[in-house]
């Protein structure tokens, strides 16, 4: 750690954009969008405001917000994952697949699975970094991998877990405060924390905004990279555990709509694609934005083609409304 | 390849990797299914897969003009199935129709195309955002006005379109050759095809020596657009039926087939010939695996590995 310590007094100004970035007019955006969604929530239905409307929004949006606070990670270091479904998907089954063989694997099997999220992410950022391939290659090339290598072993939803692992997704900690939304919470919260008072969440802005110039002020750009990438693989991990919490199966189609879901938040939230900006909390508040949105105009029994066009209006709006100069995705 | 790849020398190399690691690797997926099946290179079977592979290298041609500018277009696959349920929005019996329906399709393709090119020019957004959220909006759009379930119906000569065939050669090929003679020509014969390149390389440049880069890439979205949207309708008459999901997977099958022709995502790179070569070789790929009697879902895992280890042989040819 030491050669970070002494890397972040001498790399000042690369860090810097990170105390101006309360005022990033994106992270207003997205407060004013769920504001707005909240108002409406509560003038227009009288389910919405109630305690228990949301701590089931929370308990729901879980998924969600694993797979988008790795997305995030990764968009940090100037990053993109398009594997964060597969990876969900390949957790499911790998999980319940074992689980079901060995019942009292269960244990092991939650951090096994974790630890198989994370390797394949590592493998990620491992061939970026090696071959220079661009992430959103990389990580199609490993999704259709892994899809394929689920595919080929079932087509269908298969496995099984013991009754008791439910409680990760439908637990509640007093009757009240969902246990899966809770984690989610609590990993948004390390995340920031890790993001903005150590040196090597700090060192994940440097890499984002430059590589080169982060590894000439001593950053080991290449670590911070495959942090990132194992982060994800490990959040989308956590996101298939709670799937498999929920419905009890490895389902071998359960990720795919994840990896594209992931991104919105995380634009919404004011990160760059390119990287090097953003705060990590601005993603969170895109997840309750997100899942708000669709709560409420599913109580105003607007049909789910409709509610697509304004998910797609609102990335176009959130990412229009605030002209970004250089790097592009 | 690898033998090409690692000698010294810069773009040339580069130029060589994509006149021949191409061509050589066509050669060999050819000699591989040959060899496994004898019946391969019959008429019958490269007939069959010319006009599989017709739709994809369609949509292909499209994508590397916006790739050669930077750019990326995930919304082609959404617009493919949004154009084939507005032909038959039509309701049409008449084979009369099918140039009317063409001309719907290809007005309707040439704005979206616009959207998407202003959104990435004039709002500078993403061009992965600008198009992703296209996708999304034009399937909302579609899903609600289907309802879910399509229904309509299209003229008999759509069949013919798709699946048909004249003298021997399929008709969505001939319109492929067709297609790949006009944009090949605007690419790498007209100075349009050489703002393209300007503008793809540096695009600061390319505003400081006249060019209109922002035109120049908008443009290129609506080429990629209106190719998806003709492409749309071909497949939709191969397919013989109309779905929500005509198309599916498309977009990214389109970027590999670029990425495998050597058209590099850094913009700038890459011909349309190879762009081209891409698509058939991943149909080829497609069918290797099936001659072979490998389960279908085999073909997930080896587009995987091939996409992963092309770019990184074109990656090490462009540091080199």
């Amino acid at each position: 750690m030491a050669h970070i310590e002494s890397a972040d007094g001498a790399s000042g100004p690369a860090i810097r954009p990170i105390r101006r970035l309360p005022l990033d007019p994106s992270l207003i955006i997205v407060v004013l969008l769920l504001a707005a969604v909240v108002i409406a929530g509560f003038t227009l239905s009288d389910r919405f405001g109630t305690l228990r409307n949301f701590t089931n929004v929370l308990e729901q949006a879980a998924a969600l917000g694993f797979a988008s606070l790795g997305q995030a990670l990764v968009v940090i270091v100037g990053g993109i994952d398009l594997s964060i479904g597969a990876i969900v998907t390949a957790s499911t089954v790998l999980m319940a697949t074992v689980v079901e063989l060995h019942p009292a694997l269960m244990i092991p099997m939650i951090f096994g699975t974790l630890a198989f999220g994370a390797f394949i992410g590592f493998i990620n950022g491992y061939v970026t970094i090696k071959t220079g391939v661009h992430p959103l290659i990389v990580t199609l090339g490993t999704a259709s991998i892994l899809n394929g290598a689920v595919l080929i072993f079932t087509l269908q939803p298969t496995g099984g877990v013991p009754f008791w692992f439910e409680e990760f997704a439908y637990g509640r900690i007093g009757g009240v405060m969902p246990i899966s939304g809770l984690v989610m919470l609590l990993s948004f919260a390390l995340a920031w924390g890790f993001l903005r008072y150590t040196p090597t969440g700090r060192a994940f802005y440097a890499v984002g905004g430059s590589p080169e110039a982060a590894r000439l002020t001593g950053i080991r750009s290449n670590r911070i990279t495959l942090m990132a990438y194992s982060a994800s693989g490990f959040f989308a991990a956590m996101a298939g555990a709670y799937f498999v919490s929920r419905t009890g199966v490895g389902d071998p189609r359960v990720g795919d709509p994840i990896t594209l879901a992931s991104i919105t938040p995380v634009i919404l939230g004011g990160l760059i694609l390119g990287g090097g900006k953003g705060n990590i909390l601005g993603v969170l508040l895109g997840v309750f934005l997100i899942s708000l949105l669709s709560n409420l105009l599913n109580y105003m029994n607007v049909s789910t083609f409709i509610q697509w066009v304004i998910q797609g209006l609102i990335i176009i709006f959130a990412v229009s409304i605030y002209v970004h100069k250089g790097k592009k995705l | 390849m690898t033998e090409i790849a690692a000698k010294p020398g810069g773009e040339p190399i580069l130029a060589k990797l994509q006149q021949f690691a191409v061509p050589i690797a066509l050669v060999a997926l050819m000699a591989v299914a040959t060899a496994v099946q004898p019946s391969f290179l019959s008429p019958n079977n490269l007939q069959d897969i010319l006009t599989q592979a017709a739709p994809l290298a369609l949509v292909v041609l499209g994508q590397a003009f916006v790739i050669l500018v930077r750019g990326l277009d995930l919304s082609v696959a959404s617009l493919m199935a949004s154009v084939a349920v507005l032909a038959t929005a039509f309701n049409a019996t008449s084979d009369a129709m099918i140039p009317v329906i063409f001309a719907a399709a290809i007005v309707v393709s040439a704005l979206v195309g616009l959207i998407n090119g202003l959104l990435v020019t004039k709002r500078n957004v993403s061009p992965f955002l600008a198009t992703l959220a296209m996708m999304i909006v034009l399937q909302g759009v579609r899903f609600y006005y289907t309802q879910g379930s399509p229904s309509g119906s299209l003229p008999e000569g759509f069949r013919f379109l798709g699946a048909g065939q004249i003298l021997g050669l399929p008709v969505n090929v001939l319109a492929f050759a067709l297609c790949f003679g006009v944009l090949g020509w605007l690419l790498h014969k007209s100075s349009f095809g050489r703002k393209i390149y300007i503008t793809g390389g540096n695009p600061a440049a390319a505003d400081l020596v006249g060019i209109r880069s922002d035109r120049v890439i908008i443009a290129c979205y609506m080429v990629s657009s209106v190719m998806a949207g003709i492409a749309g309708l071909f497949l939709v008459g191969f397919v013989g039926t109309v779905d929500n999901w005509v198309g599916r997977g498309y977009e990214l099958d389109a970027i590999v087939a670029c990425v495998i022709g050597g058209v590099a995502l850094t913009g700038g790179r890459g011909t349309l010939w190879g762009a081209a070569a891409g698509a058939l070789i991943l149909v080829l790929i497609f069918n290797i695996v099936i001659i072979l009697g490998l389960p279908v879902q085999a073909q997930l895992m080896i587009k995987g590995l091939i996409i992963i280890i092309a770019a990184a042989l074109f990656a090490r040819a462009q540091k080199a």
